[in-house]
């Protein structure tokens, strides 16, 4: 806690503050509401109740009416602060309202029953979480369902991705043979073709192995990854020849040695990896959108995108879809920033 | 155990060559030093015979069967790398259980086998250690341990004590050649280090650009080298060399007249190994800086005039560099305390029973004449 009050008031030199302090606080304060405001606001809103969100002028904070329960009344009722005819203000109960004229009882007493005009009542307002928001789409859509589906693609993909991209990198990195810089650059070069344009290419092969509306459908095409081999191969040349040699002393197989020796060692380089094929599985889109038809094997992606209907969309709970969706990302990039930053810096990539 | 035989071991990298053929019996036991310059070939003709580098050419004969085109893993022998090569990720136990696990050992066993190396070099201690908590001398023994535990026929060194400070060199240059007694084991071991080669060679092969100079035991090469490259590279400080022409011809030998003192042929021959000498031929005089001697003339050498430039007094013995009047430098290591000082002329004599005689009408191979 200490240490964060140090960094926040941290000053260019010691003295008072300067005007590059001021300048620089308010710059990052300004990033700071850019970046983190969007965010914020949509976790509140996703607190709020399908007619909090169609208030106008909006609320920051999820408000809800207050209503409280009165005898004799089933259903708790709204309850109201209202200007009555002699001058006095008192918190009253809606009980029905008929046009302009709305009927209001003491919760206290409910036998009296006061009507006045509804522009002389103001609803008592105070914070509501809408947490039904959350627990009913669990309940209303097939939401476990897309759950699942983002998870098996994103932790196979993510395995598959891991082991693949590993074993061609300890192959390029470790093993001398003809054409080995020819296949590493072929491999780095499909990074300057934009996705989209392989998009049909990709989805006529997809179609022919009969795996369009399969969740490997979407798996295979996006294991292999120059990115990740590239990252690999440069953290294993970092790795000296002479443990593989001195595994190969003490008779391990080829296979062992990338088992037991490589993949432990480029651990720092896999956790990188992981982390990014992570993020892209979960926030994969366009290609899924034209793999899987069927809303059973929609991802949360898929799902959000869905929600939005035709005629009406039910803003509450695709707010809340949104945030249940963006949490996995957050917390694997909260948790593991550290090693993005130290495996990105030495696997020499800017 | 087992002996080793290279035939007319070949190594080329396209079209450098940069292993000539080399030959080499290893008997079983034996504990040879592989020594030389560095590129010569002596690690590249280490890992040859380990099987991490392929031969282009000849036989590589171990225990009595062709190896070539036998993998590393099957040859049976263990190896220990001049940078530990320790799995930096697996304990002290680990790394030496990782070949016996790779054999498919029961766990008893390797179990035994590690705790019984793991005592022998004083590691007991260390087992649940990885190798960056160790120290170098540590990490050193771990590495023989993982050696060790295998059984196996024959222990490859290459350069193992380079990367220790001078005192754990010397320490643990003599607990090798204790553990090579006590397995008796045939070891091949590489250095750059002629005392290393010295101290703890059965036989020295030298090499030099990819070829044998010479085959011997430390004495041998030190007493009767077979040409400049080794007598220059054994022995510290270096050997000295005189140019200078054969004056006559006998039976008995050939007398020397050297540049320094070309008027003052040796009064003692010098008995010849080679019969194609003949008078006037240029040729190399050399004589080690411990075996020239100093003060009043005594029989059968040769005297030289010699200027000192610097004395270096180490109590025990003392080293003058000195320089003859032919403009040639001549090393001097006399024992114990001397008088000189830098400046000064003196006359030093060269015994020639205990000089070498050098072509010099090759200088590149410059074979020894007797």
């Amino acid at each position: 806690m200490a240490s964060v009050a140090t960094m926040l008031s941290a000053r260019r030199g010691r003295g008072k503050a300067d005007w590059t302090d001021w300048v620089s606080y308010g710059y990052l304060l300004l990033g700071l509401l850019l970046m983190f405001g969007p965010v914020l606001w949509l976790v509140l809103s996703s607190f709020k109740s399908a007619a909090a969100l169609n208030e106008f002028p909006p609320h920051f904070l999820p408000y809800g009416q207050k209503s409280v329960a009165v005898a004799g009344h089933e259903t708790p009722l709204p309850l109201y602060r209202v200007t009555l005819p002699d001058g006095a203000t008192r918190e009253l109960a809606e009980v029905r309202r008929i046009g302009i004229q709305a009927t209001l009882v003491d919760p206290n007493a409910p036998d009296r029953e006061y009507k006045v005009n509804i522009r002389d009542r103001k609803p008592v307002r105070d914070l509501q979480f809408a947490t039904g928001n959350y627990s009913e789409i669990f309940a209303k859509f097939s939401f476990g369902t897309y759950l699942w589906n983002s998870v098996f693609i994103t932790v196979v993909a993510t395995l598959i991705t891991l082991l693949f991209n590993a074993m061609a990198a300890f192959a390029l990195s470790k093993y001398r043979f003809g054409g080995r810089d020819a296949v590493f650059l072929l491999i780095i070069s499909t990074l300057m073709i934009p996705p989209t344009i392989i998009l049909v290419p990709n989805f006529l092969v997809v179609s022919e192995l009969g795996l369009l509306n399969s969740l490997w459908g979407v798996i295979w095409p996006a294991v292999a990854t120059p990115t990740g081999v590239f990252i690999l191969r440069q953290y294993m040349l970092t790795i000296p020849d002479e443990l593989i040699d001195a595994a190969r002393m003490d008779h391990a197989s080829e296979w062992r040695i990338f088992w037991r020796i490589i993949l432990p060692l480029s651990a720092p380089a896999l956790a990188v990896l992981a982390i990014f094929s992570v993020m892209w599985r979960w926030n994969d889109f366009l290609w899924l959108l034209i793999v899987l038809s069927p809303t059973e094997k929609f991802t949360l992606q898929l799902a959000l995108n869905a929600f939005q209907g035709e005629l009406t969309t039910q803003w509450h709970y695709l707010l809340a879809m949104t945030v249940v969706t963006l949490l996995p990302v957050t917390l694997v990039f909260a948790f593991l920033q550290k090693y993005i930053t130290t495996g990105i810096a030495s696997a020499g990539v800017k | 155990m087992a002996g080793l035989q290279l035939k007319r071991v070949a190594k080329r990298y396209g079209a450098t060559t940069v292993i000539h053929g080399v030959d080499l019996e290893v008997k079983d036991g034996e504990f040879v030093v592989f020594v030389g310059p560095s590129g010569c070939g002596k690690s590249t003709l280490l890992r040859m015979i380990a099987g991490l580098e392929s031969a282009s050419d000849g036989d590589i004969v171990i225990d009595g069967n062709r190896a070539n085109d036998v993998s590393a893993a099957q040859r049976g022998l263990a190896m220990v790398f001049q940078s530990y090569a320790l799995y930096p990720h697996m304990t002290v136990y680990q790394n030496l259980a990782f070949g016996l696990e790779n054999l498919r050992t029961p766990r008893a066993t390797i179990d035994a086998k590690v705790r019984g190396a793991a005592k022998m070099l004083r590691l007991d201690a260390l087992l649940e250690r990885r190798p960056t908590q160790l120290s170098g001398g540590q990490r050193q023994r771990v590495a023989i341990g993982r050696a060790i535990v295998r059984d196996p026929t024959i222990f490859l060194f290459d350069e193992p004590l380079s990367n220790l400070d001078a005192e754990l060199r010397v320490q643990m240059r003599s607990e090798i050649t204790a553990l090579h007694a006590r397995l008796g084991t045939t070891m091949i071991y590489v250095t750059h280090d002629q005392v290393e080669a010295m101290t703890m060679a059965d036989r020295i092969v030298v090499l030099r650009a990819g070829s044998v100079e010479q085959i011997g035991t430390p004495l041998e090469l030190y007493n009767r080298p077979d040409n400049r490259f080794v007598a220059g590279f054994i022995g510290s400080p270096q050997m000295n060399f005189l140019s200078g022409r054969i004056a006559t011809i006998r039976d008995e030998g050939a007398r020397i007249a050297l540049d320094a003192a070309p008027h003052a042929a040796s009064d003692a021959a010098l008995p010849l190994r080679v019969s194609t000498a003949t008078v006037e031929q240029r040729v190399l005089l050399g004589i080690r800086p411990e075996h020239v001697m100093l003060g009043a003339a005594t029989p059968g050498s040769l005297r030289v005039a010699a200027t000192i430039d610097r004395v270096e007094q180490l109590g025990a013995a003392s080293f003058l560099y000195c320089t003859l009047s032919s403009g040639e430098r001549l090393t001097v290591h006399a024992s114990g305390q001397v008088a000189y000082t830098g400046g000064e002329q003196m006359t030093v004599n060269l015994p020639v029973s205990d000089t070498h005689l050098f072509d010099a009408t090759d200088a590149e191979t410059a074979v020894a004449l007797r």
